[in-house]
């Protein structure tokens, strides 16, 4: 970080309007949330005294049980958490055995492997949505739980990243394993895994968030009410329930919780996983 | 390295093989399989395991249908609205960037002690703050029931609300406290922790980006009690006010002196531009940078002046949504009869003054379609008929006096503009900021020491130092954000306006093609193939320009 021009022992005015900026700013970032929750807590014949309000006249905290009463939403948090997690689990073990194979292995015709893996990056996900689809469609995995995770469970990306990170552990500490007798699969477990310890943790953070929020896929993939996730959950229950906004609000924000545990608990990976992402390899 | 060639090659087989497996399934295959579909006929509804058409190779057929044929209108309708959302970018990027430089000066508090103090210093002017609200805003104590208080708002739907005077000051002042509270919430914080607390708020958005997120914001932008346009009332109150009590002529003047101003400013800039160009101080990516700044600076100047000079006519937010207007009612009745001549005047009376509201359209429609047949081909021709009909009534609605909040995501005036808002706030403190936040903490404090020998600070620092430094980042993110904003818009569209009010974008209308009408995955594998065309000649053009300003 740049030295600010100022000594951190003053609040010198630049600093201290700079301060209030950020603070406004902020506001606008909590306002809508505060207002999400006001209207979650409302009577249905309140939300539109609101605006005029500010605060609902009686609090009604029974519109949360009333979700799961109305839409069966303890299933769309399953089939959420399910997905998800499946597909990071999957993704996780798939990317780093990959990204052993590219960083830690010299075999004939890598290079040229890697470089097809790097060129499917540059293809933009709307191209690969409609082959998915008839590919899912022909393997019998079309409204089923093997539809909406394999395909999500081998991504070049997560290749890519691991091995980035593979890349900058050093040689010679798997060189010492070889030399003890370790096999690939033990140097594999008991050398590289550990050390890439960061690169997995944010890979999976990244593919828990990307799969819990994830959207087209699902909504393409499923027909039955017991298969939807959130996201798709969300949306038919606004379609069917949209004038009953306390309702669609406490809902959508139940929905931002796991999210929001993730980030506060995960936030040093999260961070330098997006800064790691943009170097080119 | 231990093996030979062969046994290491089948070792790392080993290790890729169930990434590589569904790689080419999922992956490299279906680029192939896409590349090939977009060549066919195919459509779920006419080939599948119920009949026996065989799907047919039909050479560029989908291909000229999508870029000439019966599809090119719907087609570079739906990039124009991609294009459109995609002037979010610039302003979220430049957005994302002085936020990044906001952190980047604000010093962390040194020691757990110091952090102490601050927090502690935080709590006690929330404290005040919160009791001074209160104090300022609280009512008193209730007025006696028996001398019969005056009934102020009263609960549209059932009227089993009533607030009195009283009632509502008490509300506002609850109202009022709970901003202050979280004021001083978001203050105490900020002391405590510093710039990491401000990159986590403004970062979350980003973590919710997704249905949730769009469900709370097409509730902040309902026309009608929506957070936004409860905010915006009294501001336009306020411009309106000044407009009516002033001269015209002033605003006049106003606005031509802006435009003037900013035309000026523009020639400048070029001719200073110019000059470099032929001076050879600096190249010609250099100039075109010029050229896009100049651009923006005239669009920001011109529309502002625009703003300025119609605010007497109130001609760009006219509004009072008083109930649709005989007249409008009429045109609207007269759009629908030219669309519809078997129709009976009744229904298309229904149809018209239902269109606001969509139950009554609902009704309205198959009464419709009730008297004017019953075959699909005259559904969709109500259907049609109806929607083309809507923007009219839109502008009945909005034919009253004062200036008035737009209806945002039902005007298709309005729509996209309120997506790229809501963009702008979501992607704000997102992945770009943190790419900048990165790649600020990555210049060398020596460059800025050199600068400030130099003399140099503030924006002459940021123009000389930082902003050279900082091209790379700035390069890879404006690459990214154009591939994500060409792609983007599907579920936002989906979301808060279901495709109407103009809001289809091409990954809607490749949705729209692949997966609700006729599932033609042919046609959208073709639609697919000329995105990509696009993405790829973006990427291509950003790289040129790129390549020359970061000067490698």
């Amino acid at each position: 970080m740049p030295a600010p021009a100022t000594s951190p022992r003053r609040l010198t005015l630049a600093t201290s309007a700079i301060f209030l900026a950020l603070v406004v700013l902020g506001l606008t970032f909590v306002i809508p949330f505060l207002w999400q929750i006001l209207i979650s807590l409302s009577s249905l014949t309140d939300v539109d005294l609101l605006s005029q309000t500010g605060f609902p006249p009686v609090l009604k905290p029974g519109n949360y049980p009333l979700v799961f009463e109305k839409v069966d939403f303890a299933k769309y948090f399953f089939n959420s958490f399910f997905v998800a997690g499946w597909v990071t689990l999957l993704q996780v073990l798939t990317s780093s055995m990959a990204a052993y194979a590219f960083s830690r292995i010299a075999w004939p015709g890598r290079d040229k492997v890697f470089l097809l893996y790097l060129g499917t990056l540059m293809i933009p996900g709307v191209v690969l949505m409609v082959p998915n689809f008839a590919v899912v469609l022909a393997l019998g995995m079309f409204n089923s739980y093997w539809g909406l995770i394999i395909p999500g469970a081998f991504t070049a990306y997560g290749t890519f990243l691991l091995r980035q990170f593979m890349l900058t552990i050093p040689p010679s500490l798997d060189e010492a394993a070889s030399i003890d007798g370790a096999g690939h699969w033990r140097i594999f477990t008991q050398v590289i895994l550990p050390l890439a310890r960061p690169g997995l943790i944010v890979l999976a953070i990244f593919s828990f968030l990307g799969n819990y929020n994830s959207f087209f896929w699902p909504l393409i993939l499923t027909k039955d009410d017991n298969l939807r996730t959130l996201p798709i959950g969300l949306l038919a229950f606004d379609s069917t329930y949209g004038r009953e906004t306390p309702l669609i609000m406490a809902g959508s924000l139940m929905a931002m919780i796991p999210p929001i545990l993730v980030f506060l608990f995960l936030q040093k990976y999260l961070v330098r996983g997006i800064q790691l992402g943009a170097v080119k390899g | 390295m231990i093996g030979s060639a062969r046994k290491r090659l089948l070792i790392a087989l080993a290790f890729l093989l169930p990434n590589l497996l569904g790689f080419i399934v999922f992956t490299a295959g279906p680029v192939a399989f896409s590349l090939v579909m977009s060549f066919t006929d195919w459509a779920l509804t006419r080939h599948n395991r119920y009949s026996d058409t065989a799907v047919q190779w039909v050479g560029i057929e989908n291909y000229q249908r999508v870029l000439v044929g019966d599809e090119a209108h719907l087609f570079w309708d739906y990039f124009g609205n991609t294009a459109f959302l995609m002037l979010g970018i610039p302003l979220g990027i430049a957005g994302s960037l002085a936020l990044a430089l906001m952190l980047t000066a604000l010093p962390a508090p040194a020691s757990t002690p110091r952090r102490a103090r601050y927090a502690l210093l935080g709590i006690i002017l929330t404290l005040l703050a919160v009791a001074g609200t209160w104090l300022l805003t609280t009512p008193g104590p209730p007025p006696d029931p028996a001398s019969g208080s005056e009934l102020l708002l009263r609960s549209t739907e059932t009227g089993l609300t009533d607030l009195t005077r009283y009632d509502v000051a008490r509300l506002r002042s609850n109202a009022a406290v709970l901003a202050a509270a979280a004021a001083g919430l978001v203050a105490t914080s900020g002391l405590a922790f510093g710039p990491m607390f401000f990159r986590g708020l403004f970062y979350l958005p980003s973590l919710l980006s997704g249905v949730a997120m769009f469900l709370l914001w097409k509730t902040l932008y309902r026309p009608e009690g929506g957070l936004i346009n409860a905010g915006l009332a009294p501001i336009l109150g306020w411009i309106d006010l000044a407009a009516r009590s002033s001269p015209p002529l002033l605003w006049h003047i106003a606005g031509i002196a802006l435009a003037a101003a900013t035309v000026l400013a523009a020639l400048f800039l070029v001719i200073v531009g110019l000059s470099r160009l032929i001076h050879r101080d600096s190249g010609p990516a250099s100039f075109v940078g010029r050229l896009a700044i100049v651009a923006t600076m005239l669009a920001v100047g011109l529309g502002s002046a625009y703003v300025l000079v119609q605010l007497p006519q109130r001609s760009l937010l006219p509004s009072g949504r008083a109930p649709l207007s005989q007249s409008s009612l009429s045109t609207v009745i007269d759009r629908l009869a030219t669309d519809l001549p078997s129709a009976p005047p009744d229904a298309l009376r229904r149809a018209a003054a239902g269109l606001g509201d969509t139950p009554r359209t609902t009704d309205a429609i198959s009464a419709l379609t009730a008297a004017a047949g019953d075959s699909a081909a005259d559904r969709a021709a109500v259907t049609r008929a109806v929607l083309d009909a809507a923007p009219l009534v839109y502008e009945g609605l909005t034919s009253g006096d004062g200036l008035q909040p737009p209806l945002w995501l039902v005007d298709a005036r309005w729509a996209k503009t309120a997506l790229i808002i809501m963009g702008i706030w979501a992607g704000l403190g997102g992945g770009t900021m943190l790419l900048f936040l990165a790649g600020l903490s990555n210049i060398p404090p020596e460059l800025y020491e050199a600068a400030s020998i130099d003399g140099a600070t503030g924006w002459s620092r940021f123009i000389h130092v930082t902003w050279p430094q900082l091209a790379p980042t700035t390069f890879f993110i404006v690459i990214m954000s154009t591939i994500g904003g060409l792609q983007g818009g599907f579920e936002q569209a989906m979301v808060m306006t279901q495709g109407k009010a103009d809001t289809i974008v091409l990954a809607y209308y490749i949705y729209n093609i692949a997966f609700t009408d006729q599932f033609q995955l042919g046609l959208a594998s073709a639609i697919a193939w000329v995105m990509f065309i696009l993405i790829f000649a973006m990427t291509a053009l950003n790289f040129r320009l790129g390549s020359q300003m970061t000067g490698d």
